[in-house]
């Protein structure tokens, strides 16, 4: 599903360059459940958001599904990326002026689902992730888990091919962090791929093999059994 | 304390230097504009404060009543100044003089020059405080033939103002004077104008009219005892000409020098209270308003960052800060803002001063040294700073330090509302202003556009100079053989001015007791031709009316109405006083005249000698053009009245001098609403950026889930383009009723149209979009990967 190539990303401010990905080279077949880990600045961040085309590479190829994305220009990365990716983040990026139940409506909106639909498709989500009764919520009424459970709600609801998550759990505590990785767990055996950025080698087990990045290259992959 | 706190205040302003110059930009504006208009009303109020005695002094104004309105003549009887002066107890003096100017050549060097002065009693010295440079009040005039002239017309007459003292000079190429004085050039804020005095005896002897009761056609000025309330002399002068001419009309009273100016409307014989402080009153009102606009910015800005400074204020409140002395603080801030606003506006003002007296058509100065001037602008920036910084300080000095320290997020919606209020006045008084804009020009350009019922193109007014009556048929008959003049005719008066109105006529048919004003024109036969004013009953004079018994006379159509039913050919008008007797030979159409927004009233038009005109009407052939005929007519001029320089005017010219006031509000309400809208604006601009800054997140998270640009920059702007339209909900009927109210003070005017309201409405929500679209577009573009990052 996902093929790069000699991947290359500098950050330039004023005075200092900062090589954030350094010629990386890496596959993700589909149906994967891949974990990223390494020190933090090495890259991970930098590394999923290319993946997930919101940000581009300076060099390298990016293949997604057979097509080189490289250099789309940013209107057909929104749109391949509505259609295909959901994102999931560790601060949740719940937006605190919409209720739990628009929030999550959002993505289906953007790639022009109809009203009734909307609502057919984010009920079932809601009920699946099991925040239905909280669905007239707004974000800050809700606990960390409960919110990361919407954000992945919101990541699912246009039934994406790859989930992106950077650290889901780095904001929760074990308990809520063990419910979230069941949950990717999941959605990875129902068919959809996964790559997540983690700190935590306990979450990292969850997942079917784990690339660890240093210094924007990666230095080590471990298969898991 | 003090010094930490202009540190402090300081670094915030070069830190957020957008901010800063939107705030600082803004006020500035505002305090220019502010202060500009301030200058204009500051000349207006002061008009004629250079006379010491203006308290006491009056213009004998006259009342006369008619059938169907009371009209306020300013002119009086000749003989009436020294009547009351014996008679009348609490008068301490009395001076007549013509009423406005004359026009008179003056021949000092090689090139003989037109001014305008006066004839006025050696009293006026006296009553008006008019300093003397050169000669003395008391000796002026001694002699007959002397003249008093400014410094500015000594310059114009002998190059210099120096000893010019006994400097002989002829006029109108006949007589020589001496100028036995020179003035203190007169405040251009002066009602009472001249370039020159001469002795009132002069314009009496030879104007014999002046000596009757019945006659009514000089100014009268009255200067008053101190303590005489004038009330009591206008009981006395209420029936003093009916003593004397029981057929008077007049009834004369006391018009203060105070109001000369900015009180001058009358209507039924009372002040309105209104005139040119209309005007006054509405560029004050205006002044505060962009005031206003420019402080709600600063105000809309400090609450929208206060996110920013919540937790400097959390952190204060924590270290002991009180609530008073925060709110001291961003007072502070706030007044140190318009302090260096007022510094900006001061440049802009050096700047813009000399557009803005072509703007108004005065000579204003700044006066940076005048103690007023500098107290006015100490005020203005105070307020401005007191008024800009009271509700942000209130708002930010009560964050609580506890929730902001935590990252609560603050409950902002109170100052949310109140910013969108805020807002929402801001382009209130924009479309208000827009729409005022549009009213105003269209009815300007309606009266402008108006048939007046004569062809005011291309119609050459010419004062009768010398011998150009006694050899009127020559210099005729040299102009229409140029080939460039189509007619040429003369008339007593100008044709677009009002004046010489009788009512002492009768008719058959007249109702009893009914007084009609009518206006006479003595003319030569051409002058329906050249001014093109149409026959449409009868026949036209000839020369051989001039002298016909009963006196021969064409009327206009409105005056035919008047007469009674069928054709006004063959009836007749009488004196009611006298035996003189006239009969209708033609009619032909109304035209406007004296008002341009009235209607236009009946006119009498008789043959007369050219020797008693005193104006020539040339009309110039459709297609020929204006600068070769006026070559050609000056040509003959020169050759048949070499005597005088060739002086004309334009009859379209003179026409549009008439809107003058109109003009200045139309020019003035083009850059106020300009400047409201600019200044609103940049207010609109920051908010937009601060919007755009907070929602920065959620503008980010949209875009990952794939919001469109477009899409995102209409959600921005969605909430900014409600505020305007709200605005414009208010704006409307109030601009409706402001603006119905001004036009119905034109008899001759445009209904208001409702596109006028669309389309300022369009127009504002249109530059709000423009500006809010720029904040919108780059936050929609923004990268979301910044916006989103966690660390
Ligand atoms: N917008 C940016 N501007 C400059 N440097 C950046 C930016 N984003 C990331 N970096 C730098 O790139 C490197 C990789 O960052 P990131 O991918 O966020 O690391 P992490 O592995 O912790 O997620 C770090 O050194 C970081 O400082
Ligand atoms: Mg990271």
């Amino acid at each position: 599903m996902i093929k790069i190539t000699n991947l290359e990303k500098f950050y330039r401010t004023e005075e200092v360059e900062t090589i954030a990905l350094n010629k990386l080279t890496m596959e993700v077949n589909t149906g994967e459940f891949v974990a990223i880990m390494g020190p933090s600045g090495c890259g991970k961040s930098t590394l999923l958001n290319i993946l997930g085309m919101l940000d581009d590479p300076d060099e390298g190829s990016y293949v997604f599904n057979g097509i080189e994305v490289a250099h789309f220009n940013e209107r057909k990365r929104a749109d391949l990326r509505k259609h295909n990716i959901g994102f999931v983040f560790q601060s949740f990026n719940l937006i605190d002026e919409l209720t739990v139940f628009e929030n999550v409506e959002l993505p289906l909106i953007y790639t022009g689902v109809t009203a009734s639909e909307r609502v057919k498709r984010v009920e079932e989500v809601l009920d699946k992730m099991q925040i239905m009764h909280r669905r007239n919520h707004y974000p800050q009424q809700l606990s960390g888990g409960q919110q990361q459970r919407v954000a992945i709600a919101r990541a699912v609801v246009n039934k994406p091919k790859l989930i992106l998550a950077d650290e889901p759990t780095g904001n929760l505590d074990s308990s809520n962090g063990n419910d979230v990785m069941e949950l990717l767990t999941d959605l990875n055996e129902q068919g959809t791929t996964i790559i997540m950025v983690t700190h935590s080698e306990h979450d990292a087990r969850y997942s079917h093999r784990i690339i660890r990045l240093l210094d924007g290259q990666t230095v080590m992959e471990n298969i898991m059994v | 304390m003090l010094k930490s706190f202009i540190k402090a205040t300081f670094r915030s302003l070069t830190k957020n230097k957008a901010y800063s110059f939107l705030n600082i930009f803004g006020l500035a504006i505002g305090i220019a504009c502010a202060s500009l208009i301030f200058l204009w009303v500051e000349n207006e109020v002061n008009y004629d404060s250079t006379h010491l005695k203006k308290d006491r002094i009056y213009l004998a104004r006259e009342n006369q009543k008619y059938d169907t309105y009371i009209f306020t003549h300013s002119s009086t009887p000749g003989v009436m100044g020294p009547a009351i002066q014996a008679e009348l107890p609490g008068i301490a003096n009395t001076c007549r003089s013509n009423e406005g100017t004359e026009s008179l050549l003056f021949g000092a060097g090689d090139k003989p020059v037109f001014a305008n002065g006066k004839y006025v009693e050696p009293s006026f010295f006296s009553i008006f405080t008019l300093p003397f440079v050169q000669g003395n009040p008391a000796t002026a005039f001694k002699q007959l033939r002397s003249v008093v002239i400014t410094q500015k017309t000594a310059k114009k007459f002998f190059g210099n103002e120096k000893n010019v003292l006994g400097k002989s000079i002829r006029v109108d190429n006949k007589q020589d004077y001496i100028v036995t004085g020179v003035l203190k050039d007169i405040p251009a804020n002066s009602t009472i104008q001249f370039e020159w005095l001469m002795p009132f005896q002069i314009y009496w002897d030879k104007s014999p009219w002046l000596k009757s009761w019945g006659n009514n056609s000089l100014s009268t000025f009255i200067e008053l005892k101190p303590g005489i309330n004038p009330e009591t002399l206008n009981k006395q002068l209420y029936g003093f000409i009916q003593k004397r001419e029981p057929s008077s009309l007049g009834r004369v009273f006391l018009f203060s020098m105070n109001d000369w100016h900015l009180y001058d409307d009358f209507k039924d014989g009372f002040k309105t209270g209104g005139g040119q402080i209309e005007y006054v009153k509405l560029f004050t009102v205006i002044a505060w308003i962009i005031l206003f606009i420019a402080c709600i910015n600063f105000m809309n800005l400090a609450t929208a960052r206060s996110e920013k400074r919540a937790r400097e204020v959390g952190v204060r409140k924590v270290l002991g800060a009180g609530k008073g002395s925060l709110a001291m603080q961003f007072i502070g801030e706030a007044v140190f803002m318009s302090v260096m606003a007022a510094f900006f506006a001061v440049i802009i003002i050096a700047l813009v001063l000399p557009a803005f007296n072509t703007l108004v058509q005065k000579q204003l100065v700044a006066g940076f040294d005048n103690p007023y001037h500098i107290i006015g602008l100490v005020a203005i920036t105070l307020t401005c700073g007191l008024i800009a910084g009271s509700y942000p300080s209130l708002y930010l000095s009560s964050f609580n330090p506890v929730a902001v320290l935590k990252g609560l997020k603050l409950k902002d919606s109170g100052a949310a509302y109140i910013r969108k209020g805020l807002v929402v006045m801001q382009f209130t008084a924009s479309v208000i202003l827009i729409i005022s804009t549009i009213i105003v020009y269209q009815q300007i350009q309606h009266v402008k556009s108006r048939q007046l019922g004569f062809n005011k193109d291309k119609l050459l007014e010419i004062s009768l100079q010398g011998d150009m009556a006694k050899n009127f048929n020559a210099i005729k008959l040299d102009l229409l053989n140029t080939g460039y003049i189509q007619s040429v005719a003369l008339s007593d008066h100008e044709i677009i001015y009002g004046g010489n109105n009788t009512s002492g006529l009768t008719w058959d048919g007249k109702p009893p007791g009914s007084e009609v004003l009518i206006s006479q024109r003595y003319i030569t036969p051409d002058f329906f031709d050249a001014t093109g004013l149409k026959l449409i009953d009868g026949r036209n004079l000839t020369a051989m009316d001039t002298n016909s018994k009963p006196i021969a006379m064409i009327i206009t159509q409105s005056m035919a109405k008047l007469m009674g039913k069928g054709s006004a050919v063959g009836k007749r008008v009488h004196g009611e006083r006298d035996t003189t007797s006239a009969v209708v030979v033609g009619v032909v159409n109304d035209y406007v005249y004296g008002n341009m927004y009235g209607k236009p009233d009946p006119v009498m038009f008789f043959s007369t000698d050219p020797v008693h005109t005193t104006m020539m009407y040339v009309r110039i052939k459709a297609q020929k053009g204006i600068e070769s005929s006026l070559t050609a007519v000056q040509d003959v001029l020169k050759r048949d009245n070499p005597a005088y320089p060739f002086n004309y005017r334009f009859v379209d010219d003179q026409f549009n001098q008439m809107f003058q006031s109109e003009m200045l509000v139309s020019r003035l309400s083009r850059v106020f609403s300009a400047l409201a809208i600019i200044i609103s604006c940049l207010g609109l601009f920051g908010l937009a950026a601060y919007t755009a800054e907070r929602r920065v997140k959620e503008i980010g998270i949209r875009k990952v889930l794939g919001a469109s640009v477009s899409g995102l920059a209409g959600l921005l702007s969605k909430d900014f383009l409600q505020l305007v339209i709200i605005s414009c909900v208010i704006a409307f009927p109030v601009a409706y009723w402001v603006m119905q109210g001004w036009l119905k003070g034109y008899q001759y005017h445009i209904e208001i149209h409702w596109w006028v309201f669309l389309v300022s409405g369009l127009a504002a929500m249109f530059i709000a979009v423009a500006t809010i679209s720029f904040q919108a577009i780059k936050a929609a573009l923004s990268n979301p990967v910044k916006s989103l990052r966690s660390e």
